[in-house]
This record gives C-alpha cells, sequence and structure tokens, in this order.
C-alpha cells in the first residue's frame, strides 16, 4: 500500500511540470483567440481585427482582470510602420481604434498603467 | 492501520506535493524570463549612474537619465554599430515625445516630468518605438531612477527615530568588521559578570559603580558616534557617478555606451561551421610559363639595336616576332686568316672560271667549243660566285634576337656594343596580366583545394591550383598558382605568403585574430557582449584557420556576440 502511494505520488511529481508548462506557456492563443504575453504581474491577450485593438488582462492565475482604473497604449508594426493605439477600458477589455488596418497578428509592443500606476509592456512577435 | 501509517502517509503526500511544486515553480519563473517585474536592477556598482537597456533582434538600447533629460544610445543588436540616424517615439508618463539626435550620436528626451516624479519612484516604464531605415522595433525600456535628493533622505531618517539609526550604525559598524564594536561588547560582558558577583556578594554600593560606569561608557560612545562618521555624512563626500567603464567584481568588464564608441567596439554573432584547415607557405610571383619568355643570343657576339635604333626599355610592350636586337658573332683571327685565304683561293678561280667562260663564249657560236661545254663552265663560274658571296655574308650579318611571345619587357641587359655570351638572357618579357604564384609546400595539397596569397599591404589573391612538383627543393615540394582575377600592381619576384587549404574539416566558430586576446596568465580569451553594456572574458581553445582568423574549437556558444574590433583595448580595462 505503500508501494502504490509512492508509485502515485512519483506520477504526480512527474507529470505536474507537463501540466505547469501546459498553463504557463504563452506561446499560442488565449481565451479568446488572440496572442497572450506577459506584463509584469500580468498575462495580458491582444485581439486585433481590422481597424480594433482590443486588450484583455488576466492576473498570473489566468483570472480575467477587471479593466476599469487601467490605461493603455498598443503601439503596432503595420507595414514597417508603427502604429499607436490609445486603449480605454470598455467592458471587460481595453479597446482601441487604430487609424490604419492592423491585420489580425501585427509584431509590437502593448503597456498598461494599473490602477496603482505601475506601468508593464507586453511584447507580441 | 496503524496510528504510524496514518500519520505517515499524509507526511508523504505533503513532501511529494512540496517536491513536485518545484519543477511548477521552475518553469513560472521561466515563463517570465526576459520581462522585468517592475523591478529595476539596481546598479552594479556605485560610480555607474542608474540606467536603462532593452535589446531586439535589430536594435540595442540603453537609456540614461540626465537631470531633466533622458539620454538614449542606439546601437545595431548584431554588430554594435551606433545607429545615428534613426527615429526614437518614445510613451513617456506625459505622452508621447519624440528623442532628438545629438551630435555625439545619442539622442536626447527632455524630460522635465522626471524631476516632478513622485520620490519613491525607482523607475521609469518607457516604450520607444525604434525606426532606422527599413528596421521598425518596438522596445519596452525600465529605466532605473537616480535616488531622489539628499534632504528627503535625511528627513526619512528624523521621523525614523534613534532605534532605526543604532540599528543602522550597528550594522555599519559590523559590516566594517570594526574592532570597537567587539571590544565594547566584551567590556560590556565583564563589567555585567563583575555587577552579579557583586550582587550575589551582597555589596550593594560596588554594583551601583560598575552600573555607573557602564552608564558611563555606552552615553560616551553614544556621543562619539554621533559626532564620528554618520552614514549620512559619509554619502555627502561620495563621488558622483562618473560612468567610467570599469572590471566588475564578477570579472565582467562595464564598458558605458560613450567608452564602446571612442573604443570603436564592434561584434559578430559567432557561427559554427565545417572550415578545411589552411596551411600558410611562403611563395613567391612568378610570371606564367605560358604567357612569359626570355630572349637569349644563341651564339656570343656583339650586341647591337635593331633596324629602328634603340634597344627597347624597361616595360615597353611587345609583339611576338619583334625584332629587339642583333648579335653580330666575332670572328676568331684564325678563322679570319682561314677565310682570306679560301677568299683568295675563291677569287683566284672565279678569274679563272670567267676567263674561260669569256673564251668559250667567243668560240661557241663558231662551234669549235661545244654548247655543254660553255654551260659547265658558266655554272662553275655561278657556283663559285655564290660561295665568295656566303663566305661574305657569314662574316657580316649578325643574329636576330625576337620576341618569342607578346608582353612587356621586364628585365633588359643590353648595351650597345656589348659582348654577349652564348646563352646569356638579354630580355625578359612577361605578360602582366598572366602571373602565377610558385610556393613551397610542406604537405601535399590536393588539387581542388582553394588558396589565397596574401601580400604584404594586406591585399588578398584568389589562386587557383596547377600543379605540384615532386622534386625536392629545400625539404619541400613547388606547388604552382594561377592568379584569378586581376594582378594589377604585382612584380614578378614579390614574396607572398599563399594559404591553401588542407583536407583536414574542423567544426567551430570562425573569429577575427584580433578578437582573440592573451591575458595575464597565459589564457586565451574572447569577450562576449552579454548584455548592453556588459563584456565577459570567456576562456577558449584556438586553432588556427587561415591568416586573418582563428577557429575557436570550445568555449564559446553560437549565437554568441564575439567582439572582433577593440579586444585588445577592453582587455586593458581595470
Amino acid at each position: 500500500m505503500l508501494i502504490q502511494r509512492c508509485l502515485t505520488a512519483g506520477a504526480v511529481l512527474a507529470l505536474l511540470p507537463v501540466w505547469a508548462t501546459g498553463v504557463y506557456a504563452h506561446d499560442g492563443t488565449g481565451h479568446r483567440g488572440g496572442r497572450v504575453a506577459d506584463a509584469g504581474p500580468y498575462h495580458i491577450e491582444l485581439v486585433t481585427k481590422d481597424r480594433t485593438v482590443e486588450v484583455y488582462v488576466y492576473d498570473a492565475k489566468e483570472k480575467a482582470v477587471a479593466p476599469a482604473g487601467f490605461k493603455g497604449t498598443a503601439i503596432l508594426v503595420v507595414g514597417g510602420k508603427p502604429a499607436r493605439v490609445t486603449l480605454t477600458p470598455a467592458e471587460a477589455r481595453l479597446t482601441g481604434e487604430a487609424e490604419v488596418p492592423v491585420g489580425t497578428s501585427p509584431k509590437g509592443l502593448v503597456q498598461i498603467t494599473g490602477p496603482d500606476g505601475a506601468a508593464a509592456s507586453g511584447r507580441f512577435n | 492501520m496503524s496510528p504510524f501509517r496514518l500519520t505517515a502517509a499524509p507526511r508523504a503526500w505533503a513532501v511529494a506535493l512540496a517536491l513536485s511544486a518545484l519543477p511548477f515553480l521552475s518553469p513560472l519563473a521561466r515563463a517570465h524570463e526576459g520581462h522585468d517585474d517592475g523591478a529595476p536592477k539596481a546598479p552594479i556598482s556605485k560610480t555607474i549612474a542608474p540606467r536603462g537597456a532593452a535589446a531586439s533582434a535589430a536594435f540595442e538600447l540603453v537609456a540614461i537619465p540626465k537631470g531633466e533629460a533622458i539620454v538614449f544610445y542606439l546601437d545595431r543588436f548584431a554588430t554594435g554599430e551606433p545607429i545615428t540616424d534613426a527615429t526614437l517615439e518614445v510613451e513617456t508618463p506625459a505622452g508621447p515625445a519624440t528623442a532628438e539626435a545629438a551630435a555625439d550620436g545619442s539622442y536626447r528626451l527632455p524630460a522635465p516630468w522626471l524631476v516632478k516624479r513622485d520620490p519613491k519612484d525607482d523607475h521609469l516604464d518607457l516604450v520607444v518605438t525604434v525606426t532606422a531605415g527599413a528596421d521598425v522595433d518596438v522596445l519596452p525600456l525600465t529605466v532605473a531612477l537616480p535616488a531622489a535628493g539628499a534632504p528627503a533622505a535625511e528627513a526619512g531618517h528624523a521621523e525614523e527615530g534613534w532605534l532605526h539609526r543604532l540599528t543602522e550604525l550597528l550594522t555599519d559598524r559590523l559590516a566594517a568588521r570594526d574592532p570597537g564594536a567587539g571590544l565594547a561588547a566584551a567590556g560590556g560582558f565583564l563589567l555585567g559578570l563583575a555587577a552579579m558577583g557583586l550582587m550575589r556578594a551582597g555589596r550593594r554600593v560596588p554594583v551601583l559603580a560598575v552600573l555607573v560606569l557602564a552608564a558611563t561608557l555606552v552615553l560616551g560612545a553614544a556621543a562619539f558616534a554621533h559626532e564620528g562618521d554618520h552614514p549620512e555624512s559619509r554619502m555627502a563626500f561620495a563621488p558622483p557617478p562618473a560612468d567610467l567603464a570599469q572590471r566588475l567584481p564578477d570579472g565582467a568588464v562595464f564598458v558605458p555606451k560613450p567608452t564602446q564608441r571612442l573604443l570603436s567596439l564592434r561584434t559578430v554573432i559567432a557561427a559554427e561551421d565545417s572550415y578545411r584547415r589552411t596551411v600558410s607557405l611562403p611563395g613567391r610571383i612568378i610570371p606564367d610559363p605560358n604567357a612569359s619568355g626570355v630572349v637569349q643570343s644563341s651564339v656570343g657576339g656583339r650586341l647591337a639595336p635593331p633596324p629602328s635604333g634603340t634597344f627597347p626599355r624597361l616595360g615597353t610592350k611587345v609583339s611576338p616576332g619583334e625584332v629587339l636586337a642583333l648579335v653580330t658573332p666575332p670572328v676568331q683571327r684564325v678563322d679570319q686568316s682561314d677565310m682570306r685565304q679560301r677568299q683568295g683561293e675563291l677569287d683566284q678561280q672565279i678569274a679563272i672560271v670567267q676567263r674561260r667562260v669569256d673564251r668559250f663564249l667567243k668560240l661557241a657560236p663558231s662551234g669549235a667549243v661545244s654548247q655543254v661545254q660553255l654551260e659547265e663552265a658558266q655554272d662553275e663560274l655561278k657556283g663559285l660566285k655564290d660561295r665568295r658571296t656566303a663566305l661574305d655574308r657569314i662574316r657580316q650579318e649578325p643574329e636576330v634576337l625576337v620576341a618569342p611571345v607578346g608582353g612587356v619587357i621586364a628585365e633588359a641587359a643590353a648595351v650597345a656594343g656589348q659582348m654577349a655570351a652564348s646563352g646569356q638572357m638579354v630580355f625578359q618579357i612577361v605578360d602582366p596580366g598572366k602571373l602565377w604564384v610558385e610556393a613551397l609546400s610542406f604537405d601535399a595539397l590536393t588539387p581542388a583545394s582553394d588558396a589565397t596569397a596574401r601580400l604584404a599591404d594586406g591585399r588578398s589573391l584568389p589562386l587557383a591550383y596547377q600543379g605540384a612538383g615532386l622534386a625536392d627543393r629545400n625539404q619541400a615540394i613547388p606547388v604552382q598558382f594561377g592568379i584569378r582575377g586581376g594582378s594589377e600592381g604585382l612584380r614578378v619576384g614579390q614574396f607572398v605568403t599563399v594559404l591553401a587549404a588542407t583536407d583536414t574539416e574542423q567544426r567551430g566558430l570562425a573569429v577575427p585574430r584580433a578578437s582573440v586576446v592573451r591575458t595575464a596568465n597565459g589564457q586565451d580569451v574572447v569577450y562576449a557582449h552579454t548584455a548592453a553594456e556588459r563584456y565577459e572574458a570567456r576562456p577558449v581553445r584556438v586553432a588556427p584557420l587561415d591568416g586573418t582568423r582563428v577557429l575557436v574549437e570550445a568555449g564559446v556558444k553560437p549565437g554568441t556576440r564575439v567582439v572582433v574590433q577593440g579586444a585588445e583595448l577592453l582587455d586593458q580595462v581595470r
């Protein structure tokens, strides 16, 4: 019986890193089909469609954070030129309109400033 | 189930869980790699001003707050080359702004908001959009800020009170390994022992005396401490950060961006590849045997200019078959008398035969002499005259020296009237467009191997293998190469170093010879550019590769930015 428990513990021990990597890998898509990046204590998901830029903020445990009090700026490289988009809280996200269509996966950076004034930025390549 | 097992099982689970949490924590840390979580790194040395750095695949950016401005330095990531004509748009707390290019190659961003900030802020988060030509990149940058002014620090200390100051003093003393602190502690301990002993003995007065003594000492020490070296007063004498290139305690070298530019440090990203080992051979330029020639006299004789009147000068272009000189063979005295004798004989015979021909001509019409006799006599006369003429011609006609190939006169040894020995070279003709290199090799080279020749002035010529001899010459064999491409400015006989590839292949990272520095202990090191202003010496094992490069066989990983220019200067930083 003790051996069985040991085996179970060993299995858990072996599997946990796999699970952890799955949770914390930031490549690939997020909950809303956008790309996810680290931004200081937060994880941010960038969803772009045509000219609309939307940023969802999650905490380290992948729980959605209410965007109230947040400010944000997205600088996206579109066709070799940087496009600056100011993001404002709206419903469950930060959103803004770019002057030019930005496509679905532009390269760039999103900077968010939390309600406490601390800035953090996430890079999307 | 025994009670022991009941307690042991949850414990085992707890241990297992705790252990399994370890790998769980490490991916978390890895996930945040490359991101600073808001906390800027502490300045690595007190003489280095606070700063921030960011890098992308294309750029490397350093920002240094200076008073009411932030100075940016932008370089190419791979090479370390400064970029002075880029556009830097910065997201500041006061909105977007553009940094202006300054004359020294840096960019200056006026930041009046920097002095009005909250004194508690020790860092600043900026987003810099860099546009340099076709490259656009967005770089997040966390800039450490200099500590707020001294008055603020003083006020903070006043509020915290004496307890804080005492602990600070004690830690400071301990940190300084001050023997005074230890002595004071030992003294206090002894006084305490004395007081306890006296109390046990029931003597009140000496106890009081000991206590008074202790109080005096403590107060006196406190007073001394106050007028002594208080941390704040010492801070006032600390020199302001000067940003000097320096060797850090961990052996790395800190080089601020302005100094990097002064030393013109350049890097390359080392890539592993397989290289053919090359050998360097001593060689010299020779004329192409098929496009050069010598003009020699076959007989000894007196040199005379060609019919044009002058000998061709050095550098004169000549075409094949052109007459370059005439050689008149001298006639020896004995030969001369021989020839005179023969001449006399011939003249005599000619006179006799001439008379006979004349007589026969008169008699032949009358039939007294047959036509056959007349013709025989005429033929004999003709033969004698021919012999006489040939004798004259041999005496007078010189040997004509003609150019065997076209080219340029490379060597001329002709002086009018000079006696040229038989076989002596009078002219050498070389086609300057067709030169070869002959090198002495101690290894057998493969015909397909590539080779280059390096000249003393640093130029290098691509060579094509032509052939190698088998006959030993100075324990080496001669190998000939044709020069591919232009051979302007070369001269025959010039010494070159031939670098020929051998068959053995080696894997490693090729770096320029100048990037390997020998340290005082005899170790070969290269400097790796590990962060924007940080260089680390990496001990390496090197093997010779060719004239300009060496092969790093171990010590540097591919992808490392290796300093290729200025490594020697970097090594001088103390």
